[in-house]
């Protein structure tokens, strides 16, 4: 490329600046959404993994049961193995902070089997304190990030709660080794004892002896482990975690991907148009002896300086954003799936060059189309006839493609998850937008025609003008539908997952008010004393006792919780969905379970309790949006009859007619002291819930929003361009008795036709979009279903702002154009 | 690593007393074999074997192997798998003079099951797959670590030498700083030692001590000097001193058994110590007497050690350093006998 | 009737450049003429003046008794729109219009939309000799024949007055001909006032009289037939 060209080609960014920088923002905001969900993510991960490789140390090999635990008699039988080099023992706790909601991570360690397994968990004793620090059952010892993140030093008290009670500890030192984590440790027979877990430990790392390779060592321990227990590869927590967090990553990430098209689109519509503008430049150029491939090689290196300059400011934002939401919310953006560590933000170069590549990928891409028409032009017709915006390129019709794209989509939607995430479901929704704009062009005739009783010279020419050029309807318009498409199918997806999450909540919070010891594997419970106490409180009908518990149902896969509740025959409390078997050894399995292990109303399912397995039948399938990895409903009663534990974590309260819960809770923090218990009513717990849940999805609502924006931008630009061009249009128009308002109404008419083919197409793209969020994406990342709702009121309320909003943007551009004399606008004619 | 250590724990672990020790009075006197197993409510309890082994191609080395039980005072109201109560740690070593230097290793458990305690009413210690067991009147010490590994059994060819006062062994001028003590000097050994990844063949002489007590370190006292010798004719002596900050004795005792003799128990003033050339480590800058004149009984006594480097730096882990090491027992210019020469204090001060 | 009284325009405000000088005219209905003169002259400027498109310093404008002076914008477009007929050497057709709804524009500001208005379209297209090209874009069209459109246009409303400016600018000598006769016959046809400008004498000679603008008069130039 000849260098001397630069100033021709680049320096016309510089003389439309505006659009220019619209172009760069909405690329720069696609790409720093989606650096900083990435670097947030790997930071999380990353510091997370190093916790795993820290926490399993050197571990060849993991033992690992339900989160309850399992009986630690085990450990002795694999430790004496041959196979077995070392091994060390893990009582991990989630302990609650007394009176507080927050929880600490708790590991019981056996101090003299950390050297050669977990030498990070050592815990290391404060000045004055003896050797035998790390022995008493007194004392607990914290990692520098638990220490900042509670505030402590040694020698002060820590107040964690167990069971009911207050159990104070001393922060009698340190876990140096654990410096990014948020962990506490103290003496394994101490966290037995202090947390009512007599006889569990729930971890055995071990190290095989040397020369061993892993599948020997977990087959030849395989066999000794009690059913519900299994021995791993340290890596698969990891991945879990990785798993977990993914489809939260994924669908935020394809947020910013729609953010990136939208700025493609853009750079799409500016270049579309700069070409057609500078028509006779290039005619004159390519007569003067530019080949045409360089023509269009320069006009992509536009598109390619927009995109870059746009990625490089979006990199920096997106680091910007990443520092302030990992400060803000942490590093799964508060979505819960990393609790407990303190991630730290890296620079990754690969990163950083992938999403640069993007950008600039999106920048020419968006420049692709129109270079290539401005490169096919022959030179002499151009210089003939001067710039006219109707040689706007791209205005041919593809009804064939559209319908194409849209079979093609449908087929997408069938195939199946790969790793996890749902390809087919994004495929299918790229497709559907594609369609989208191939139909665009169509969609705007066909509106034009709704309009045709509209006598008014305005509105005619309008129409006209949109349907003998419907290129000019794609370059404004695919923006507004690609944003309108967005913003359609997130409204109708959350308005469904809302209106399903609050069903939901209505059928599983039946009683009136809640009381919680804390969740499975965790500090706080109530015991049979408790469980009687709460029963016989007044004001109390009838107490619900539930209990959790994790069961591993598969080695490669999460542990699935495990819920023990009063339950009828038929599960009718539940919100089952499907078919529904009469069984007499009843089990319930969330959609989650059916979706991951296969399982159906009907089929024989094997859980592990207590160490034994136990066989059950699928009665139902329920609906979960609280456990992703799982879960299953079984009768309290049978539970307790085959597995023997009595506690319980959670009481549903029935109250009696007339009594009030905020009286009842009253009696209750009375008769349990304040701090112990956590109580909540239904109606706390579903507002809270439905807060959360609004404010997860609040940042969705901000992107919709940036998203339009940049869709409205893209019409503005157009017309602010297109209105230029027009300028002898307008004058010819004016002299022929066209008044001002009447021009101004011809673009806003065009403008709205635009925009409302964008929206309509939008709506419809959209409502497509919605189901295969709701049946693929979700269905597929997150494994649960959800009723369809349309918002219609919302939706109507949205396109008809948009479709106004985007015909004040097309008049604010023209009005440039339309403020000229008319006399000025044809002068050089004269 | 000697009884040091253990000395520590107990000298640390005395502010936070929270059970009560059965304290050791000269009334009651050490009877055998009952008091062979171990005396769990004591605050510290060790079996302790040195001794000198020859192998096929006639090359010397020294071993030694410890068991240690402490009583922590800690969790013994929860009673569990992983309960602290009571904990086994154990120490071995080979003196080789090949490698230059002393081969050791060490292992501390809870006391749980079959993976570490030990047993009453007989010697049975264990941590993991190291044990030292009496088994039909013959000890068997088994040790495997990354350097080295030795199964031996060790014969007593004598009775029992009870130490003190019938056992009741005083370590300072205030007789609550005691212990029950005896030793099992002479005992023949044959096995297997495993060096560098070769096997050798051993015969040997060995010396077992087993001592237990809740309260042995006096106030004042910087370290100590011990030896325990088998001497060729049959004869044995054990011999130790304590010493203050200046490197006095505090109080010092012995043990002299000569054949025929009953065996002597030896008052403070029987008992000396004379330094005749110091070794100093170049790793912790600390100077060992290696070369000892020790005056017991009557009898006069050079020590020279097999290897002058035989010192043991554990800072990293136990934070102890000192010199334990096989010796040759010189009289008149003539080698009359081996054993173990155990030297403390000489770094720095026992924390107290 | 269409009658200037000391039409006077300056630029640059008051003392600046006087470019129309008191200059005075009557035309009555019918009567086709050409103005030329010199580039910079003054012939847009006038042109403006006349259309109602540029307010003059002093003097009066009158079309069949009505004083543009007293017109409001609006009223000026409206005027316009009823009165005037334009052609412009760049032509001014809609790309995105056939031929009859280019031509069928002015009715349609006129409030006509519906068959009436394309069927005087299409008349008028045959009129200039476009017979069947109604539904034709104008992308399919020579030069020669888009200015036809344009001459189509501006008289199918009927117009009092047509302004052509230049309209043969664009064209080759032989079209130039046979757009400059059209133009006239049309003209006439309609019983309008036309203003022929252009600064070739050829093309001026198509006109009944022709007039030379100088700046502070217009003198009438002799007819070369």
């Amino acid at each position: 490329m000849n260098r001397a060209l630069a100033p021709a080609f680049l320096g016309s960014l510089g003389s439309r600046r505006l659009t220019t920088l619209l172009s760069m923002l909405a690329i720069a905001l696609g790409i720093a959404l989606g650096v900083a969900v990435q670097v947030i993510h790997d930071a999380a991960l990353d510091e997370f993994d190093h916790g795993m490789r820290t926490l399993s140390g050197e571990a060849d090999l993991q033992i690992v049961g339900p989160r309850g635990g399992f009986a630690d008699a085990l450990f002795e039988i694999v430790v004496l193995r041959p196979e077995v080099a070392a091994a060390s023992p893990l009582l991990e706790t989630e302990a609650r902070l007394f009176g507080e909601a927050r929880m600490l991570r708790v590991i019981g360690v056996d101090i003299f089997r950390l050297a050669e397994v977990q030498p990070v968990l050592f815990p290391q004793p404060a000045a004055g304190e003896d050797r035998f620090a790390a022995l008493r059952d007194d004392a607990i010892f914290l990692s520098p990030g638990a220490m900042q993140a509670l505030g402590l030093k040694a020698g002060d008290t820590l107040r964690l709660q167990s069971g009911l009670e207050p159990l104070p500890l001393r922060v009698a030192g340190g876990v140096p080794g654990m410096a990014g984590q948020q962990v506490a440790v103290m003496d394994i027979a101490a966290a037995q004892h202090r947390f009512g877990r007599a006889g569990m430990i729930s971890r055995i790392d071990l190290r095989l002896r040397e020369g061993l390779d892993l599948t020997a060592g977990r087959e030849a321990l395989g066999p000794l482990l009690p059913a519900g227990v299994q021995v791993l590869a340290p890596e698969r927590a990891r991945q879990q975690a990785a798993g977990l967090s993914r489809a939260y990553r994924v669908n935020l990430t394809m947020l910013a991907v729609i953010a990136l098209v939208t700025g493609g689109f853009l750079v799409f519509s500016t270049q579309a148009l700069s070409v057609v503008r500078r028509r006779t430049e290039f005619a004159f150029l390519r007569a003067i002896g530019l080949a045409r491939q360089e023509l269009m090689r320069w006009l992509l290196a536009e598109g390619a300086l927009v995109g870059a300059i746009g990625a490089a400011a979006g990199v920096a934002l997106g680091y910007g954003l990443a520092a302030a939401a990992l400060t803000l919310l942490g590093g799964d953006l508060g979505a819960g799936y990393f609790a407990g560590i303190t991630p730290r933000l890296a620079f990754e170069p690969i990163v950083v060059a992938v999403f640069l590549a993007l950008g600039t990928v999106a920048g020419v891409v968006g420049a692709w189309l129109p270079a290539r028409e401005a490169a096919t032009v022959s030179p002499a017709m151009a210089l003939k006839s001067g710039g006219d915006a109707a040689a706007l390129g791209g205005g041919r019709r593809h009804p064939g493609w559209a319908l194409g794209a849209a079979l093609l989509a449908g087929a997408a939607c069938l195939v199946p998850p790969w790793a996890g995430i749902p390809v087919g479901g994004y495929v299918a929704v790229a497709l559907l937008l594609a369609a989208g704009v191939f139909a665009l062009p169509m969609l705007a005739a066909r509106l034009s025609r709704v309009l045709a009783p509209l006598r008014m010279v305005p509105v005619t020419l309008a129409r006209s003008r949109l349907a003998a050029v419907p290129g000019h309807v794609v370059v404004a318009g695919a923006g507004v539908l690609a944003s309108a498409a967005l913003a359609v199918a997130m409204a109708i997806m959350v308005a469904s997952f809302r209106h399903s999450v609050d069903d939901w909540l209505a059928q599983i919070l039946p009683a009136e008010l809640y009381a919680r010891g804390a969740r499975a594997g965790s500090s706080g419970y109530f015991d049979p004393a408790a469980q009687a106490l709460i029963a016989g409180t007044p004001g109390v009908a009838k107490v619900d006792f539930i209990r959790h518990d994790t069961v591993l149902l598969a080695p490669d896969r999460p542990a699935v919780v495990l819920i023990a509740r009063p339950l009828t025959a038929d599960g009718r409390e539940l919100p089952l969905v499907g078919e529904r078997v009469a069984t007499d050894r009843p089990v319930w399995i969330s959609e989650a379970v059916a979706d991951l292990y296969g399982y159906g109303a009907g089929d024989t399912i094997g859980l592990p309790l207590a160490g034994e397995l136990r066989e059950f039948t699928v009665a139902g399938v329920w609906r979960d949006y609280a456990r992703q990895s799982g879960a299953i409903m079984i009768p309290l009663e049978r539970y307790r009859t085959l597995s023997g534990d009595r506690l319980a974590n959670d009481a549903a309260l029935h109250l009696l007619p007339g009594e009030t819960p905020a009286a009842v809770a009253a009696r209750l923090r009375e008769r349990f002291g304040g701090e112990a218990l956590e109580l909540a009513q239904a109606g706390e717990i579903r507002a809270i819930s439905l807060r959360i849940f609004d404010r997860t999805f609040a940042v969705t609502y901000l992107l919709e929003a940036v998203a339009v924006v940049i869709g409205l931008f893209g019409v503005a630009a157009s017309f602010a361009a297109l209105a230029a061009a027009r300028r002898r249009e307008f004058g010819m128009l004016r002299h022929i008795g066209l008044t001002r308002r009447q021009v101004g109404l011809m673009l806003a008419t065009e403008g709205a036709l635009t925009a409302a083919a964008g929206a309509l197409g939008g709506l419809v793209v959209g409502g497509a979009i919605s189901l295969v969020l709701v049946e693929v994406v979700n269905r597929q990342s997150f494994h649960w279903s959800m009723d369809f709702r349309v918002p219609f009121g919302t939706l109507a309320a949205f396109c008809v702002t948009l479709v106004l909003l985007a015909a004040l943007a097309a008049v604010l551009a023209g009005r440039q154009a339309m403020r000229q004399e008319a006399v000025m606008a044809v002068k050089e004619d004269w | 690593m000697g009884r040091m250590w253990c000395w520590l724990l107990l000298v640390v672990t005395l502010p936070a007393l929270a059970v009560d020790y059965p304290p050791v009075r000269p009334g009651r006197s050490v009877s055998l074999p009952a008091d062979t197993g171990a005396h769990p409510g004591y605050r510290t309890e060790w079996w302790y074997v040195t001794g000198w082994l020859d192998d096929e191609a006639g090359v010397q080395r020294g071993f030694q192997i410890t068991f240690f039980r402490v009583r922590t005072g800690i969790g013994e109201q929860a009673p569990g798998r992983f309960s602290p109560a009571q904990l086994i740690l154990a120490h071995a070593a080979v003196a080789d003079a090949a490698q230059g230097r002393l081969l050791h290793a060490e292992r501390s458990a809870r006391a749980s099951g079959l993976l570490a305690g030990a047993a009453t009413g007989r010697t049975h210690a264990w941590v993991g797959d190291w044990r030292l067991e009496e088994r039909d009147g013959v000890f068997i010490a088994e040790v495997s670590a990354r350097e080295f590994s030795y199964s031996l059994a060790l014969e007593p060819s004598q009775p029992p030498m009870l130490n003190g006062r019938a056992g009741f062994s005083q370590k300072a001028p205030d007789p609550r700083h005691a212990s029950y003590y005896y030793s099992r000097p002479q005992l023949a050994v044959s096995g297997e030692v495993t060096v560098d990844g070769k096997r050798h063949v051993v015969t040997g002489r060995a010396w077992l001590d087993q001592e237990w007590s809740s309260e042995l370190m006096p106030e004042g006292a910087r370290g100590w000097d011990w030896v325990g010798l088998n001497l060729d004719d049959g004869g044995a002596l054990m011999a130790f001193r304590m010493r203050d900050g200046e490197g006095r004795a505090l109080w010092s005792a012995g043990t002299l058994r000569t054949p025929g003799e009953p065996d002597r128990p030896l008052a403070p003033s029987e008992v000396s110590f004379e330094v005749l050339e110091r070794w100093r480590s170049p790793r912790t800058g600390a100077e060992y007497p290696v070369h000892l004149r020790v005056r017991a009984g009557g009898r006069v006594l050079e020590l020279t050690a097999l290897m002058p480097d035989q010192e043991l730096d554990s800072r990293r882990s136990t934070g102890a350093v000192y010199w334990e090491g096989a010796v040759r027992v010189i009289e008149a210019g003539r080698e009359i006998g081996r054993g173990y020469l155990e030297m403390t204090g000489y770094l720095e001060t026992i924390r107290m | 009737m269409l009658e200037f009284v000391d039409l006077t325009r300056r630029f640059g405000g008051p003392g600046g450049r006087v470019v129309i000088d008191r200059l005075s005219l009557r035309l009555e209905a019918g009567e086709y003429v050409a103005v030329t003169g010199e580039s910079g002259v003054g012939k847009s400027t006038l042109l403006n003046l006349l259309a109602g498109l540029d307010k003059p310093d002093s003097g009066a404008v009158r079309l069949d008794g009505v004083e543009l002076g007293m017109l409001d914008d609006d009223a000026l477009t409206r005027w316009r729109r009823d009165q005037l007929g334009f052609v412009f050497q760049a032509f001014h057709v809609l790309p995105h219009l056939t031929l009859a709804q280019n031509v069928a524009l002015p009715l349609w500001l006129q409030g006509e939309q519906g068959p009436a208005s394309v069927a005087a379209a299409t008349a008028m297209l045959d009129a200039v000799g476009l017979e069947g090209r109604a539904a034709s874009w104008p992308s399919e069209l020579s030069g020669g024949e888009l200015q036809r459109v344009a001459i189509a246009r501006a008289l199918v409303h009927k117009p009092r007055l047509v302004l052509a400016d230049e309209p043969t600018g664009n064209l080759d000598p032989h079209r130039a001909g046979q757009v400059l006769g059209l133009l006239r016959e049309r003209i006439r046809a309609a019983g309008a006032i036309g203003i022929l400008v252009t600064h070739s004498l050829e093309a001026a000679a198509t006109a009944d009289r022709v007039l030379r603008l100088t700046g502070d008069a217009l003198l009438p130039l002799e007819p070369t037939r």
